[in-house]
């Protein structure tokens, strides 16, 4: 099924540059949201991303007006009658996300494809309440996805096969690189780091070391972008310990953090966001 | 830091995330070549586990494993599909077949 016209549901973090992605491959797309400063600063982060792709020259400024235009902010369902693909990204609660897709489905063709960005929430558990369950794909991008090339496009227990199809033909289309996965906790990506995660953690307590000389000796190995301790104050200390409850829940001890990032969120350091976690940034 | 602890604390990291790469594949969460993929272009990693251990060869990621199994424990454990890649000549890039096929 070939998509002429998408909607992101949530304009937050993931939803604005979800949908800037999409209008940049040049897609109409609705961005929708229940709060409308929410929605106003979603759209200020968009045409932020266009300006700046401007003043690099990587687009004109006449093409990046046009792009913008693609974008329809609204509160309600006004048009969906036509949206081929709704892609939720609301906060991750289950029932939430489950409640939204349920009213969208009444807004949408029988025919439209549906997707959640969740990040660790079981695909299957989303679509639960929906009347087309086989319609539902996980459809994981990564933050900030206006950069990150990747999507994990994942089944759930009910999926038809014309669905994954779909939404793989679609993130190609919008020049993202699809790779299909299983459902399972965590899913691929951030399973298999958070593996990594873990053991330098407990390396750190074994050998004595420190986060500064741990993220300098992994980042100059060239073996990961950044290292592990400034990746998690990025992350947010908050999400990547709740990643690794659900993934020690599901795969056991191997993905424990460790007691000194549930001490740091304690003291309300929770990561870059809040100004300190294992580093402390300033302005 | 230490030379060797230098040494532990890389492999650690690159060994632990092998090992959850090559758990995927025994699950079929996906293929080789897609987790590869995945884990250049979702984490940004230089380069893919799996294609990371058939250039060290997996001869000698095996005898690291076995080494820190001996140390940690089970966690290190290697896993068959590796045993069985190396037992049968497998062992990455320079044998022209690993994980992926070169
Ligand atoms: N932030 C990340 O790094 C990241 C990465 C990958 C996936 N995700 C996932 O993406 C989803 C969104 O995360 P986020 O970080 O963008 O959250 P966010 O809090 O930044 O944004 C959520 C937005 O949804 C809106 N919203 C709430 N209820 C709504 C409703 N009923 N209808 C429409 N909009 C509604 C909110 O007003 C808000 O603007 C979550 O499932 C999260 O797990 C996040």
């Amino acid at each position: 099924m070939y998509v002429f016209k998408a909607a992101v549901l949530g304009a937050g973090t993931m939803g604005a540059e979800i949908a800037q992605v999409i209008s940049l491959s040049g897609l109409p797309v609705v961005l929708k949201d229940v709060d409308p400063a929410q929605l106003e600063r979603g759209m200020e982060h968009i045409r932020d991303i266009y300006a700046r792709r401007v003043q690099r020259g990587r687009i004109s400024e006449h093409d990046a007006q046009d792009r913008i235009a693609l974008v329809t902010p609204q509160l309600d369902y006004q048009g969906f009658s036509d949206v081929d693909l709704v892609i939720e990204a609301v906060p991750e609660k289950l029932e939430l996300k489950q409640a939204v897709l349920g009213e969208v489905e009444g807004h949408v063709a029988k025919t439209a494809l549906l997707a959640t960005n969740t990040s660790a929430l079981p695909v299957t558990e989303v679509g639960a309440k929906l009347h087309k369950p086989q319609r539902l794909v996980g459809m994981h991008f990564f933050f900030p996805a206006s950069v990150m090339k990747l999507v994990e496009v994942i089944a759930g227990a009910q999926t038809e096969d014309e669905a994954v199809d779909s939404a793989v033909e679609f993130v190609e289309g919008i020049r993202r690189i699809g790779v299909r996965v299983r459902e399972c906790p965590g899913f691929l990506v951030n399973r298999i780091l958070m593996a990594g995660l873990a053991e330098v953690f407990r390396a750190e307590q074994d050998l004595g070391l420190g986060p500064k000389e741990i993220d300098a000796a992994v980042a100059a190995s060239r073996l990961a972008p950044m290292g592990p301790y400034a990746l998690a104050d990025a992350l947010g200390l908050d999400i990547a310990q709740d990643v690794s409850e659900t993934l020690k829940a599901a795969y056991g001890e191997r993905f424990d953090l460790g007691t000194r990032i549930t001490a740091l969120i304690a003291e309300g350091k929770r990561g870059a966001k809040t100004g300190a976690g294992f580093y402390t940034y300033t302005g | 830091m230490t030379k060797d602890q230098e040494t532990e604390l890389l492999d650690r990291f690159s060994l632990a995330v092998f090992l959850e790469a090559v758990r995927c594949l025994d699950e079929n969460v996906s293929t080789a070549k897609e987790i590869d993929i995945a884990m250049r272009a979702g984490a940004g990693l230089p380069e893919g586990p799996l294609g990371h251990a058939d250039k060290l060869g997996l001869d000698k990621v095996l005898a690291r494993l076995q080494a820190l199994q001996a140390q940690y424990g089970e966690r290190f454990q290697p896993p068959e599909r590796l045993l069985a890649l190396v037992a049968a000549g497998r062992t990455g890039v320079e044998a022209g077949r690993g994980f992926l096929d070169y």
